[in-house]
């Protein structure tokens, strides 16, 4: 290979040079770090929630009346939402998963907080909250009408069965079938596991034990509820103008608390931060790489216009036009190169900067190996157009002035 | 001089106007991205108190779990609130030029003349100094007196948003709402106020919505209102009732103290401290003394309001207008090149190296100026298109992302610094090209 001639030439013009590795490198390290922390949100936002979380809206009903029959109001409501068409079910809850509002506790295997232990997110709810919320049971069944109960008293107490995730279920019990077990507050309240979740998210996305749920079978004390209601797939919005219509007719002397909220909203509102960090850091991704591009593609035509006479003259000499063509994507390989070498310095030491100053995870090696592949196929195909060109000079141009 | 290099620059732009843009696109690029970015990064790092913000104080105590950390992260922390006990502790003390405490509540308010739908009302129970210590801008009417703190009266303060749902926006000094089972009378309304971060309330979220009505704090054991908002607990202890509830190591308030000399602060932390060794004797408090009086600013940054998610992206955003600029470089080089054979000619004709050194740079700073304007609106439009993007499930949209014109300014700013930086050395470069060469060519 001709490396020597192209080195000298490379010399002659430094700063173009330099000025295109330098943005190699720069771009390197954006490159791989902002695709490797995309990456990461990407697969954080992307977990599923276990429910049906396209289909479901919910919306707190607050009673302020004094003496109001509170536990009527729930009964009549969700034998109105349970028949009307489009809705598969509803259940009242004391809080919503995804929501990044609720409430946890810590759980034990044995009394007096002994054994092993758990925070777990619980909601309080009915009978109907595995079909409303579209989670699937891998062990055990649902509740019992019987099962639920209303305690207007703050007393802590738990309703004697719940439904646990198998998050919960694992930290609690290992790899034992956690069905028919009986496990503790901690007060020492027992409480039997009747059903096992497959899987289920709860309040809080950014927490890491938030695959730990439980499910109790008590309404919410205090004259206040959420409602959840799963709807038919493609039917929610129709569902949910025409809930609110519906039970303000039932009963106008309570509050419907609008805006009636869906469960996708909650997720994206709980994801929101994490998105636009993917956002921002995908657009300034694809705008470098783009910048990268033309910065090549710039100083290859510069250099090409600059040297005609040359090629006119390695023409004439008897050079081919493939011979111009290499000798032109080869510049731009060596530049490449170079801006590619200084790049991982760069993009290490940025990704190691991140991850202490940030608390981010290191950066993936994988990641930089990709974007050192990826740039040397960018800077060829940006400079493949002006070698192209390179190669139609005339050797008749060595003969000319200008 | 310099406005003959203005001409010369917009001779040279008419030459090359498809290079002259270029090089205007990919510093507005750069600058938009910084735009954006600066602007969700500024608005979490703002300080909402201003000057005031030196004087106002949040003790912190730490009255958590003797085994666990009140931060997994930063162990060396105390708690963000406080417990009952605690909040009223702190607040007995007659050290402070003015003091508050208060939390968030909530629950259905109705007007009885049944003049307003009943609603939900996020209220905030505080005490009467809360007004005079935020400087709370007044509408009609003003705070309640300090003897309404104590009784306390059934007296209410509304926001501006929440006077215009329940009167329609008019003078409602004196007239009353219903709020579990009792009249309270209002005697204040707020102007628009909004103080971004929401610094005396960080813990539910430092972008989280204004409350729309303020009642004196005493009504919260009377009334047995719960918090609205965070609570955190972490010792088991029996909890039948309120009173239970509210004895317990649960936190969930906040106080805040105004103390306008050095002096006061010092006396005031010696008085937390002397309080927390007091409670050990009484079996409370099981952990190392650890306790902090932050001011606004400090408050904040304990709370890591500016996210580490803002700073990152600030610096990628940076790091990407480095390379929009490496790329100006690269043009501006190849285009004074191109033109050597006319500065070759005004050097022939008598100008300095200097001369077409400061005529070149002022080309460089003209198109930054452009390249900052444009990229300035392209922010404004990245700004505005994302807060509709996240605006339909993120009430907090319009706050996290505000327009604030200071931000348009010091981007063309940093875009018109970039732009010269840039253009150092092309500039350089073609000053000391010797004239000769170019003449004989021509």
């Amino acid at each position: 290979m001709e490396i020597r001639p192209i080195l000298s030439a490379l010399m002659r013009n430094r700063a173009g040079a330099i000025l295109v590795a330098l943005q190699i490198a720069i771009t390197l390290a954006i490159v791989v770090n902002a695709v490797y922390v995309t990456q990461q949100r990407l697969v954080h936002i992307g977990r599923p929630s276990g429910m049906d979380d396209q289909n479901i809206f919910s919306f707190w009903v607050n009673t302020y009346e004094k003496d109001y029959d509170y536990l009527g109001m729930v009964n009549a409501d969700m034998a109105l939402l349970r028949q009307m068409p489009g809705v598969i079910d509803a259940t009242p809850m004391s809080q919503m998963p995804l929501s990044g509002s609720g409430s946890s506790t810590q759980f034990y295997t044995q009394p007096d907080k002994k054994g092993e232990k758990s925070p777990a997110n619980y909601y309080l709810t009915d009978d109907h909250a595995v079909q409303s919320l579209g989670v699937k049971l891998s062990a055990g069944k649902t509740f019992n009408a019987s099962d639920v109960e209303y305690k207007p008293t703050q007393e802590q107490s738990w309703a004697p069965v719940a439904i646990i995730s198998t998050g919960l279920a694992k930290a609690l019990f290992k790899d034992e079938p956690a069905l028919g077990k009986t496990f503790y507050d901690d007060i020492g309240n027992p409480i039997r596991v009747v059903g096992v979740i497959e899987h289920m998210q709860g309040s809080w996305v950014g927490w890491d034990k938030v695959d730990r749920v439980m499910l109790t079978p008590r309404l919410n004390p205090g004259g206040s509820t959420m409602y959840a209601i799963r709807t038919r797939p493609g039917e929610i919005d129709r569902v949910m103008a025409d809930v609110e219509v519906a039970l303000r007719k039932r009963d106008p002397n309570r509050v419907i608390a609008t805006p009636i909220k869906k469960m996708s909203d909650m997720k994206l509102q709980s994801y929101a931060g994490d998105s636009l960090m993917a956002v921002t850091l995908s657009t300034v991704t694809g705008l470098v790489l783009v910048f990268s591009a033309l910065g090549i593609f710039g100083l290859a035509t510069f250099n090409v216009n600059t040297r005609t006479r040359q090629i006119g003259t390695r023409r004439a000499v008897g050079a081919r036009k493939r011979d111009i063509v290499r000798y032109f994507m080869t510049e731009n390989w060596l530049i490449t190169s170079i801006g590619v070498l200084v790049g991982c310095c760069l993009a290490l030491g940025a990704g190691f900067w991140l991850s202490t100053q940030y608390q981010l995870p290191r950066l993936d090696l994988y990641y930089l190996i990709g974007g050192v592949l990826g740039l040397w196929v960018v800077g060829q195909l940006a400079a493949w157009q002006p070698s192209r060109k390179a190669a139609k000079v005339s050797p008749a141009m060595a003969t000319r002035t200008v | 001089m310099f406005s003959y290099y203005l001409r010369l620059a917009l001779a040279s732009f008419r030459r090359n106007p498809g290079l002259t843009a270029l090089m205007i696109f990919a510093i507005a690029l750069g600058i938009a991205v910084c735009m954006v970015t600066l602007t969700s990064y500024r608005a979490a790092a703002h300080n909402p108190a201003g000057e005031r913000g030196a004087v106002l104080f949040a003790p912190s105590v730490d009255s958590w779990d003797p085994e666990n950390s009140y931060d997994k992260d930063n162990k060396s922390l105390a708690p963000d609130l406080l417990t009952y006990r605690d909040a009223k502790a702190l607040y007995a003390s007659d050290i402070p030029d003015r003091k508050l405490i208060t939390y968030r509540t909530g629950d259905i308010y109705t007007r009885p003349d049944k003049g307003m739908d009943p609603h939900y009302i996020p209220t905030r129970m505080t005490s009467r100094d809360f007004f005079g210590m935020f400087d709370v801008p007044f509408l009609y009417g003003g705070p309640w007196d300090g003897k309404a703190d104590e009784g306390p009266e059934p007296v209410i303060v509304l926001s501006k948003e929440e006077n215009k749902k329940a009167f329609g926006g008019e003078n409602s000094v004196g007239k009353t709402l219903n709020w579990k089972g009792r009249e309270f009378r209002i005697v204040g309304v707020l102007d628009a106020w909004e103080p971004m971060p929401k610094f005396f309330d960080v813990s539910n979220g430092a972008f989280h919505e204004m409350e729309g009505a303020y009642v004196p704090f005493a009504w919260g054991p009377i009334l047995e209102l719960g918090s609205h908002g965070n609570t955190n607990c972490w010792k088991t202890e029996t909890i039948n009732n309120f009173q239970d509830f509210l004895n317990s190591e649960c936190i969930w308030f906040a106080a805040w103290v105004e103390l306008r000399t050095s002096e006061k602060q010092r006396a005031y932390k010696a008085y937390m401290d002397n309080y927390v060794l007091d409670q050990k004797k009484h079996g409370r408090f099981p952990r190392p003394l650890n306790n902090y009086l932050y001011d606004v600013d400090g408050w904040l940054k304990r709370n890591k309001v500016v996210e580490d998610d803002n700073k990152a992206m600030l610096t990628l955003a940076f790091a990407f207008l480095a390379v929009c600029l490496v790329n100006t470089v690269g043009l501006l080089l190849a285009k004074f090149l191109n033109a050597a054979p006319i500065a070759g000619v005004r050097r022939a004709l008598g100008a300095s190296r200097r001369d077409i050194f400061w005529q070149h740079l002022t080309e460089s700073g003209v198109v930054a100026l452009a390249g900052g304007v444009v990229g300035g609106i392209l922010g404004v439009l990245g700004i505005w298109a994302l807060r509709a993007w996240y605006g339909r499930f993120v009430d907090e949209a319009a706050r996290v992302l505000p327009f604030d014109g200071k931000n348009f300014l010091i981007v063309i700013a940093i875009a018109v610094t970039a732009g010269l930086l840039a253009g150092l050395y092309p500039a350089w470069r073609i000053g000391r090209a010797a004239p000769a060469s170019y003449l004989k060519v021509q």
